[in-house]
């Protein structure tokens, strides 16, 4: 018998149900959430145009806005949202610490130290470049960690901890004695989803998708593996393979997300605590549900981020920021430290 | 008896007001008008007060925007800070002056070097910085070396008197005096060869100040860095700035590029700065690359002009931009 299909904690087949309908739920709102973010920006469109800009596009300026500005944009808050979400279930179950987040395997130090060095080369002009220094960084800093730490989560976690102080020193001084470099930095340092529609996005974005699917195929062992290595043995569960796998996808679905939009803080964290009590103990579903809950946590931020401020745009890590903080204390309160 | 008293009294009163006015009129000057004479002192008002300076200064230290400007006019440099900005704009003789001048300051005005300032021995320090960025100087310290006048930039178009106003302080004048009319002369060549073409276009500007992480471009108005030149050749930049602010915010703003077709929608014609060799910024670029940018009108009709040189902040930079705004408009002469 293998952990397949288990659902522990004593969740049993009568919550099915009422899972299929939040998840369903969670759709409706994820797709309302979606038209509302293209609906909504700096110059106003009438809600004729922006249906008329999805079903009969004719390039008129307001169709233009809606679906080359607007339009890509929101995906991008779906798919960095999903990514995000998704890596933070995956390390919290990995790591089985309700504290751990995707930036804990050094991805977020590891992209603002490429684009640091590349910006001091520079290597990293440009949206383009940018974003491959920032893939290239996140990714090999997150190798790096899983290398180190890959015995234990203790091991894990106390690694990436470690590599983020170094790089983020170096990088740090590096940007303190070189002014320009610090100027390029600073507007990647705070995640943004605006003006990313004419980066080159399809590679991160089919990148995040694989990987989305690699953790819904993955999750069924993860089930065994939240219930600590021992059981997971017994259970006839693959430790390593699982655990290699999982630390894969967190590489690259925290990777790809960091380098397209900036570090976006507190979603990896607090996306799977939202969901963590509706799943019951189980890690598909858990996946599931901040697969839909993440992409709606950064929708809702983004809207914020536009309209917020009658000066203009903030970015959208910032608004994350102050949601993030007390939807945590929530989430505590709500459902207690249990659910942690 | 008592007339003639009177009249005595008012003789008196007359030739001591009058040696009054001759007395605070020699060497004092609110206008920073010089005063002549070796070793002699004037007051000049400057953004740091009215400051008692040298009459004709022979030792200066400038830093900022005060460097091209006293390079240009010729002024006693013996210090100056590091100006990389200016250095694609400067001729060949003021670019070797400028290398071969001691730096006491770097990019910054926080990375001023005192001691290397005390150590050039100037009678006379210019600080060309924007009024909030003085609070970065120890000016106090400055003081005790030498005289300081502030004199830094508020409105992009108001280098022309600031810059006089830099050389009048370190007593350059004269240099000052022929390259402005180098400039304005040209200046009115040109607004003769386009007067039947360019005063009748409504033109406007994209800057390359946008912040592309932001979504934002940058629109200027008349008197702003990329149109200041322009205008005085004849171009005609319309629309104002929304919600004015204070310095460049007065003549330039920060719109979405969702709002490209209703801020530039109605331009017959668009400029937009470009690096001084002529490559495209990446703000710019963001603006240009998008499709809304393809559907203005100016667009559509071919009538985009890329401008060099717009940084420009002394008459000599700017007879760089005139150049380029006539290289950048001529097909308008063809058409």
């Amino acid at each position: 018998m293998t952990a397949a299909g288990r659902t522990p904690r004593g969740a049993g087949a009568g919550r099915a149900v009422p899972r299929t309908g939040l998840l369903a739920g969670g759709l409706v709102l994820l797709a309302a959430v979606a038209v509302l973010s293209i609906g909504i920006g700096a110059h106003a469109v009438p809600p004729s145009e922006v249906v008329r800009a999805l079903l009969d596009y004719r390039g008129t300026d307001d169709q233009v806005i809606v679906r080359d500005v607007r339009a890509p944009r929101a995906l991008l808050a779906v798919a960095v949202g999903a990514a995000l979400g998704v890596a933070g279930a995956l390390i919290q179950t990995l790591a089985r610490n309700p504290l751990a987040e995707p930036g804990i395997l050094g991805v977020t130090a590891g992209a603002g130290f490429a684009i640091t060095v590349g910006s001091a080369l520079g290597l990293a002009a440009g949206q383009a470049g940018q974003l491959g220094f920032a893939l290239i960084g996140s990714v090999l800093a997150a190798l790096l960690v899983a290398a180190v730490g890959r015995r234990s989560p203790l091991r894990l976690v106390l690694t990436g901890v470690a590599l983020t102080a170094v790089l983020s020193g170096v990088a740090l001084g590096l940007r303190l004695m070189l002014p320009d470099v610090f100027d390029v930095y600073r507007f990647w340092s705070v995640g943004s989803l605006a003006a990313r529609e004419q980066a080159p996005l399809a590679l991160p974005l089919a990148a995040i998708g694989v990987s989305l699917l690699g953790a819904l195929l993955l999750s069924r062992s993860l089930n065994a593996l939240s219930l600590g290595e021992t059981v997971a043995h017994t259970l006839g569960a693959g430790v390593a393979r699982a655990r290699a796998a999982a630390l894969v996808l967190i590489t690259v679905l925290s990777g790809a997300a960091t380098a397209v939009a900036g570090p976006i803080l507190f979603v990896g964290l607090i996306v799977p605590h939202l969901a963590r009590k509706p799943a019951a103990g189980s890690v598909p579903w858990l996946i599931l549900y901040t697969m839909v809950l993440g992409p709606i946590l950064l929708l809702v931020a983004d809207i914020g981020s536009r309209v917020l401020l009658s000066t203009g745009e903030v970015p959208v890590a910032i608004v994350t920021a102050f949601l993030g903080g007390p939807m945590l204390i929530w989430a505590v309160r709500r459902y207690g430290a249990g659910a942690l | 008896m008592s007339i003639r008293r009177s009249s005595a009294l008012a003789g008196a009163l007359a030739g001591a007001l009058a040696l009054a006015l001759a007395l605070t009129g020699c060497g004092s000057s609110d206008d920073g008008t010089d005063s002549a004479g070796k070793g002699k002192t004037r007051v000049f008002a400057a953004d740091n007060g009215k400051i008692k300076i040298p009459a004709a200064p022979k030792r200066v230290v400038a830093t900022g925007y005060a460097v091209p400007a006293l390079i240009e006019a010729d002024a006693p440099l013996v210090g100056i800070s590091s100006w990389k900005r200016g250095e694609p704009m400067m001729g060949k003789k003021d670019l070797a002056a400028y290398k071969k001048l001691p730096k006491v300051a770097g990019e910054q005005a926080s990375e001023t070097n005192y001691e290397a300032v005390a150590e050039a021995k100037p009678d006379l320090i210019v600080i060309g910085v924007p009024a909030p960025v003085l609070g970065d100087i120890d000016v106090k310290r400055l003081e005790s070396i030498a005289p300081v006048v502030a004199i830094g930039p508020t409105k992009p178009s108001a280098w022309r008197t600031l810059s006089r106003k830099q050389a009048d302080a370190a007593g350059a004048l004269e240099q000052f005096g022929a390259v402005k009319a180098t400039y304005e002369a040209r200046a009115a060549e040109l607004k003769k060869k386009y007067k039947d073409v360019l005063p009748q276009l409504k033109l406007g500007h994209v800057g390359a100040f946008g912040e592309v992480s932001k979504g934002t471009f940058q629109r200027e108005f008349g008197g702003s860095w990329g149109t200041n030149v322009a205008e005085d050749i004849g171009a005609h930049y319309y629309g104002k700035v929304k919600k004015a602010g204070k310095g460049s915010r007065a003549v330039s703003e920060y719109p979405s590029v969702e709002e490209l077709p209703s801020s530039l929608g109605k331009a017959d014609a668009l400029t937009y700065s470009v690096e001084a060799d002529g490559s495209v910024p990446e703000s710019v670029k963001y603006v240009m690359d998008s499709k809304l940018w393809k559907n203005l009108p100016a667009v559509k009709a071919g009538k985009t002009f890329p401008i060099r040189y717009t940084e420009a902040a002394t008459y000599g930079q700017a007879m760089q931009t005139l150049d380029a705004v006539d290289k950048a408009f001529a097909p308008l002469l063809d058409s």
